[in-house]
């Protein structure tokens, strides 16, 4: 614009002391996830505290422990950031991965592949089955969403489609599970309800991977979703390529949750609320969002998980059941206390 | 002004069913502050998207400083051209420097990093469109004329060439309006930024304006000086109303101002007609009536019928009877008092049945009494009477002189035409 240097210009510490107030809350945030992970260390079923690491037993459990803070990391993570994206690119506080029929379709697939499938092809051929099942979903409910408009569904009939969508695909898992043998019955029943019992090493490897890609694509596209947070035209205007971020950003989310579906099962609230409490925390910045949120999901489904498995020991709640009743009342809380910063409608 | 910044040859653009732009042609000069005006969907919003290259065009070519703006990357695009619109939403709680940043989304790097330029741009804009004090505040909680110009302020910080605005300030008040519109005109003079302004304002445009450009249903229609677009003729014609324009004998700022006023005066007719209808027939004869400048009364009706409601309502003189019972004489001799005052008698499209079949005799007393009466055709269908007695009524006061209609188009013609010859 051919102004002046002036002195202020060159002075990039213009947010000054509410940066240092972020900075801080960005550290004790860090250091409450280590603290939280280490005591989800300590709680099992066979006893708070360490146990003996020179016996045998004493080294089992200290492994499964670690192995089941893997699996709630890696599902926490994903299903907290996809819904972080979904609700950054739909312009919505509802959207996340349930409303908008991904997770229903990733779980009609990975039905269809438990049921299906055997061995190896169940184990590995898992997650892609499910993100294959979820993008096909996604499609339909895009497609649905719009007729009648000139090319750009309204996030209203997005939700709309989204939700009969998914309803629709839950009935089918009903149907399948009804009509399968006694075996496969068990074993999706015992999938759906959600669990972080660790999967075998192959099916683990290849879901981090997907998530780690996932979570990197997202991170990268982070800037550009802010600039979406004010409409598709805006951020044309602004000079994007508005259709490609949004397209990108969807099907990076949709990995994300079906990654986390077929690893985990049907674990809900995660992809919903922890968005929603980081952003009240943090801001709506989601180049900062999007890795604070990751490990506050991924945190937050540790530290239930441990509870699921401790509480009423020998006898594990599934990990859904102890997101929603732990966790709904401790996050209506904070949100009421800060649902300003959460989602000004 | 070497240089045309924006252009148009032959554009023709739209959505998928409907065409709304239609072969236009222009070219905006470098450093240019021109005005876009016309009435509410003539394709103002359509022009700026299509500019933008939000929108392809059906045919023709726009160019960006002689370039295709469809060959020009976004990025590219973005440093040319910025667009304010109507007003933005941000639905989560971003402050205003995250609103004012993402005005340079297109120069950051991969990871959302911002050079120090950069940053200088932003913190320009802000000091610039007077928000920097704001930047720490969320921007849903300011007020209309703040959030605009943080959004100018990060449309100022794309760097862009021109700058195009719709409707920006339209729903402003006028205070923050003249503000906004101060700022874009140092902007003009001071930096030579183009500007490009859809305005509904069409006085405060003229002060500030090189140029017009005046569309009319997807076209363009007239393009010039202000003095050479806002002629009230050409004005009264595009918005569909009579517009004054006045030069103001202090500024020489022209002042466009509507007349709403005359449509009353203009209308007024000084003749009186009375309507016998009934069951709802006479509704929509009386609101036409009136606002043809038509005085009007109506009678005999019964009380509860929706006729007699619609009178009440629209103030008009009524003789009533009481509900569900025959006409009685007082009523009528009521009745024929107005018929005497007034100048036509009309008979609805009403049913006739026992009940009301002295409405007819009122209307062919009427004809007696040299009026000029004017009956719905298509009697045969609503005569509820025995033995046909109103149709055979109607017939004999249509060979005696009254005039028959169909449509309340026809009607007013005739009653035009009747005043005409009587008088």
């Amino acid at each position: 614009m051919g102004m002046n240097d002036s002195g202020i210009c060159r002075d990039n510490s213009f947010t000054g002391r509410s940066r240092i107030r972020a900075g801080l809350r960005i550290v004790l945030f860090f250091a409450a996830v280590l603290l939280l992970l280490a005591l989800s260390m300590l709680l099992g079923p066979s006893g708070i505290g360490i146990p003996d690491l020179q016996s045998p037993s004493g080294s089992a459990i200290v492994s499964l422990r670690f192995s089941r803070l893997l699996m709630g990391m890696m599902t926490g993570a994903a299903l907290s950031a996809s819904g972080v994206v979904f609700q950054a690119l739909l312009r919505n506080p509802l959207a996340e991965p349930y409303v908008l029929g991904v997770s229903g379709g990733a779980g009609l697939g990975a039905t269809l592949s438990i049921l299906g499938g055997s061995g190896l092809f169940v184990t590995l051929g898992l997650p892609v089955v499910a993100f294959i099942a979820a993008v096909l979903t996604l499609m339909l409910v895009y497609g649905i969403a719009s007729q009648g408009s000139s090319g750009h569904p309204s996030v209203y009939s997005l939700i709309l489609s989204g939700v009969i969508v998914s309803s629709i695909c839950s009935s089918v898992i009903m149907f399948l599970v009804s009509t399968a043998s006694v075996e496969g019955m068990h074993n999706v029943i015992w999938w759906m309800l959600g669990s972080l019992q660790p999967v075998s090493s192959g099916q683990q490897l290849l879901s981090a991977a997907l998530i780690l890609g996932g979570l990197g694509g997202i991170w990268l596209l982070s800037p550009r979703l802010n600039a979406l947070a004010l409409g598709r035209e805006m951020a044309h205007y602004q000079g994007l390529h508005a259709d490609r971020v949004l397209v990108a950003g969807l099907l990076f989310a949709t990995l994300l949750a079906a990654t986390a579906v077929s690893l985990s099962g049907m674990i809900g609230f995660v992809g919903l609320i922890v968005p929603h409490v980081m952003r009240a925390f943090f801001g709506p910045d989601n180049r900062k969002l999007v890795p604070l949120a990751a490990l506050g999901g991924g945190t937050f489904l540790v530290v239930c998980d441990a509870l699921a498995r401790t509480i009423l020991a020998p006898i594990e709640i599934p990990v859904g059941v102890v997101t929603a009743l732990a966790g709904g009342p401790f996050f209506l809380i904070i949100l009421q206390r800060r649902m300003k910063q959460a989602w000004i409608a | 002004m070497e240089q045309a910044a924006l252009t148009f040859r032959e554009v023709s653009a739209g959505y998928k069913h409907r065409k709304v732009l239609d072969n236009v042609s222009f070219s905006v000069m470098e450093g240019e502050f021109v005005s876009l005006i016309g009435p509410n969907g003539c394709g103002k919003s359509t022009l700026l998207k299509t500019a933008a290259a939000l929108l392809k065009p059906l045919s023709g070519v726009v160019e960006l400083f002689g370039q295709d703006v469809h060959r020009i990357k976004p990025a590219v695009r973005a440093s040319l051209l910025g667009v304010v619109p109507q007003k933005i939403e941000s639905p989560m709680a971003f402050t205003v420097l995250q609103i004012v940043m993402n005005g340079r989304i297109s120069s950051m790097g991969r990871w959302g990093a911002l050079s120090s330029s950069d940053h200088d741009l932003v913190e320009r804009s802000m000091i610039y469109t007077d928000v920097f004090g704001l930047r720490d505040r969320y921007f849903t909680e300011l007020s209309g004329g703040e959030q605009q110009r943080v959004a100018l302020a990060m449309v100022l910080a794309q760097d862009p060439k021109i700058i195009m605005l719709d409707e920006s300030i339209s729903h402003l008040d006028i205070n923050h309006r003249q503000e906004v519109l101060q700022i874009l005109m140092n902007l003009n003079r001071e930096k030579q930024m183009t500007i490009l302004l859809v305005s509904h304002d069409l006085s405060l445009s003229a002060s500030i304006s090189d140029r017009f450009l005046l569309m009319d249903s997807g076209r363009l229609i007239k393009a010039g000086i202000p003095a050479a677009v806002l002629m009230p003729d050409l004005l009264s014609s595009v918005y569909n109303c009579d517009l004054r324009v006045q030069q103001d004998p202090y500024t020489g700022n022209l002042q466009v101002s509507g007349a709403v006023d005359s449509l009353n005066r203009r209308k007024k007719l000084n003749r009186s007609v009375h309507v016998i209808a009934g069951g709802g027939s006479g509704i929509e004869l009386y609101r036409r009536l009136l606002i043809e400048g038509y005085e009007v009364t109506t009678g005999v009706l019964n009380r509860l019928d929706s006729d007699a409601e619609a009178a009440r309502a629209l103030n008009i003189e009524v003789v009533l009877e009481q509900p569900f019972s025959p006409v009685g004489n007082e009523a009528i001799a009521e009745a024929l008092k107005m018929i005497d005052k007034a100048d036509n008698v009309i008979l609805s499209q009403v049913p006739i049945g026992s009940g009301n079949l002295v409405n007819l005799q009122l209307a062919s007393e009427a004809l007696k009494r040299g009026k000029t009466v004017l009956l719905a055709k298509g009697i045969a269908d609503r005569d509820y009477t025995e033995g046909k007695a109103a149709l055979q009524l109607v017939n004999g006061l249509l060979t005696d002189g009254a005039i028959g209609w169909q449509s309340i188009q026809e009607l007013m013609l005739q009653l035009q035409q009747h005043s005409h010859s009587g008088q």
